[in-house]
C-alpha cells in the first residue's frame, strides 16, 4: 500500500524510524505540536493536508493520522476519496504508552502528570503558550510575562502568571517517555530540571511503540478507527473515544 | 458624587486600584452597597459578552474579575450588615481526575458577581463530594468542569447520582470545559451546558429559575435558549 502519514511532531522521532521498517510505502508530513494551544487551527491544518493529499496523490490508499482526539481537535475531519486511519486515543500519550488501558491506569494512579517526550523537549514545545510557569523559568514564559506587563501593568501581569500557572500546584509528577530509539540524555536532563524546578517528582516511563507500529504496518484492528469517505470523525463519549458517522448525521 | 461610569470602565479594563478607590469613595458618601455593585455587575456582563464574541480572552476576563473582586470585598461587610445575601447557591468543582481549574475559577468569580453563593470544592471532585456539599449548603446547582477528554466521562457519575437522589428533586447540574459539547451534555442528562464562563452565568441562572418555576426553559440550556433568557 501507499500510505500518507500526517502526524504531530511529538511523534516524529519514533514514527520516522518505524515508517522505515513498514512493509508499506509511507510518506511522512508533520505539523507542529504548538498548534495544540488552539484546537481549531490544528483541525484546519490537518484538514488542509488531507485535502491537498487527495488532490495531488492519486496513488494513495489511505491517509494515516498520528493523532488522537487531542482535545477535540480531530473531531470533524473528513476525506473525500480515501480512508483516514487513526488510533482510538485521547492524545499522543496513549500512542506512546501503547494502549488506552495503560494510559487510564497511569491517569488514575497519578492524574497530575506532565508528560515529556524527546521531541517536545527538543523542539521547545515542552512548556508552551498556555502552560505558563514562573517568569524565571522556561523559554517563552518570560516573553509572555513582558507582554502582560506592557498590556495590563505589572500588578495584573504578576496576578496572571500566578493564576494561569496555578495548575502546576496540582500536578505531582513529570514523566519522561523513553522510546529506546535514541537515548537522549540532554532531553531527559532538561525534562528533569523542568520537573524538579516545579517541585514535582521525576520519573522515566518506558514507551510501547506497538500502537504506532501497527498503524504504520497496516494492521488496523479494533484499537484503530477507519473513517471512510463520506464519513466524519466525532467523539464517542465512551471507551472507544472516537467513532465515524455519515457527514450528514454529524450536521457538518 | 461617585463616578459610576468610571467604576464600570475600571472593572472592564481590569484596573483594580481605580475600582477599589471609587468604591471606597462611594461607600464614604453613604451610597447603598447594592447601587455601587450595579455598575460592576454591568461591567462583567459587558466583559462576558465580549469574551463570548472572542473579542477578548482569558487574561482580560481574569483581570476584570479580579478588579471586581477587590471592590466587592469592601462591599461585602455592608451587604451582610444590611441583611442582603445571595439568593442562589452553586457548588463548583473540576471533575474527578481533572486538575485544571482556571475555567472553573473564572466561572466562580462570574457567578459571584451575579449574586450566587459559591461553594468551591476545588479540583478532582467525585460525585459523592458534589452531592455531600449540595446537601450541606442546600445548593440549587452543581457546576462541573473538565479540560481533558480523558476525564469528562466522569461527569456521568454526577448526573446519575443527582438523578438518583430522591431528596434533591430541585438540584440541577450544569457542565462545561474546553472539550465538553452540548451533545455530550444531552448524552449524560445534564440540565445545562455552557460554551464559556460568561454563558455559564446565564445558564446557571436559567436552570435555577426554571427549577423554581420562575421561568420556563426546559431541558439542556444552549445558546438558542439563552437568547430567550437574556432577552
Amino acid at each position: 500500500m501507499r500510505l500518507q502519514l500526517i502526524l504531530c511532531d511529538m511523534l516524529m522521532l519514533p514514527a520516522e524510524r518505524l515508517a522505515a521498517e513498514s512493509p508499506h510505502e509511507i510518506i511522512v508530513s508533520d505539523l507542529s505540536a504548538s498548534l495544540h494551544v488552539e484546537p481549531l487551527p490544528l483541525r484546519d491544518r490537518i484538514q488542509e493536508h488531507i485535502d491537498r493529499i487527495e488532490a495531488e496523490d492519486h496513488e494513495v490508499d489511505a491517509i494515516l493520522l498520528g493523532y488522537g482526539l487531542c482535545g477535540g481537535a480531530t473531531a470533524g475531519l473528513v476525506s473525500k476519496r480515501v480512508p483516514l486511519v487513526l488510533p482510538r486515543a485521547h492524545d499522543c500519550v496513549t500512542i506512546f504508552l501503547g494502549s488506552r488501558d495503560r494510559y487510564q491506569l497511569e491517569q488514575e494512579s497519578t492524574p497530575g502528570t506532565y508528560w515529556f517526550t524527546e521531541d517536545n523537549v527538543k523542539r521547545g514545545n515542552a512548556f508552551m503558550g498556555a502552560l505558563l510557569g514562573s517568569s524565571e523559568r522556561s523559554d517563552g514564559v518570560k516573553a509572555t510575562y513582558d507582554e502582560y506587563v506592557e498590556k495590563y501593568g505589572k500588578e495584573n501581569a504578576d496576578y496572571l502568571m500566578e493564576a494561569l500557572g496555578e495548575w502546576q500546584q496540582h500536578y505531582s509528577r513529570g514523566a519522561f517517555l523513553e522510546t529506546g530509539f535514541a537515548p537522549d540524555d540532554v532531553a531527559l536532563e532538561r525534562a528533569r530540571v523542568e520537573t524538579e524546578s516545579r517541585g514535582w517528582r521525576f520519573e522515566t516511563v518506558l514507551s510501547d511503540m506497538g500502537l504506532i507500529k501497527r498503524l504504520l504496518d497496516g494492521e488496523w484492528n479494533d484499537a484503530f478507527l477507519v473513517v471512510q469517505p463520506g464519513e466524519t470523525l466525532v467523539m464517542s463519549y465512551d471507551d472507544d473515544v472516537i467513532k465515524a458517522v455519515p457527514v450528514q448525521a454529524a450536521g457538518t | 458624587m461617585a463616578d459610576f461610569e468610571r467604576l464600570q470602565a475600571a472593572v472592564e479594563a481590569g484596573d483594580r486600584g481605580t475600582a477599589v478607590e471609587i468604591t471606597q469613595a462611594a461607600i464614604d458618601e453613604g451610597i447603598p452597597p447594592l447601587e455601587i455593585l450595579d455598575p460592576m455587575t454591568e461591567a462583567m456582563g459587558v466583559i462576558g459578552d465580549r469574551f463570548s464574541r472572542q473579542e477578548i480572552f482569558v487574561p482580560e476576563m481574569l483581570i476584570s474579575a479580579r478588579a471586581m473582586k477587590g471592590a466587592v470585598a469592601l462591599l461585602e461587610p455592608l451587604l451582610i450588615g444590611s441583611g442582603h445575601k445571595p439568593d442562589k447557591v452553586a457548588v463548583l468543582g473540576t471533575i474527578k481526575g481533572d486538575l485544571h481549574d482556571i475555567g472553573k475559577n473564572l466561572v466562580a468569580m462570574m457567578l459571584k458577581g451575579a449574586n450566587f453563593q459559591i461553594v468551591d470544592l476545588g479540583t478532582n471532585t467525585t460525585a459523592e463530594e458534589f452531592l455531600k456539599a449540595a446537601r450541606e449548603h442546600s445548593a440549587d446547582v452543581i457546576g462541573c468542569s473538565a479540560l481533558l477528554t480523558t476525564t469528562m466521562g466522569n461527569m456521568r457519575d454526577v448526573t446519575a447520582a443527582v438523578a438518583g437522589a430522591d431528596d434533591l428533586p430541585d438540584l440541577r447540574v450544569i457542565i462545561g470545559g474546553a472539550p465538553v459539547t452540548l451533545e455530550f451534555a444531552l448524552d449524560i442528562g445534564a440540565d445545562g451546558w455552557a460554551p464559556d464562563a460568561a454563558s455559564a452565568v446565564h445558564v446557571a441562572t436559567a436552570v435555577v429559575e426554571t427549577a423554581r418555576g420562575e421561568r420556563d426553559i426546559e431541558g439542556v440550556v444552549h445558546p438558542e435558549a439563552l437568547a430567550a433568557v437574556t432577552a
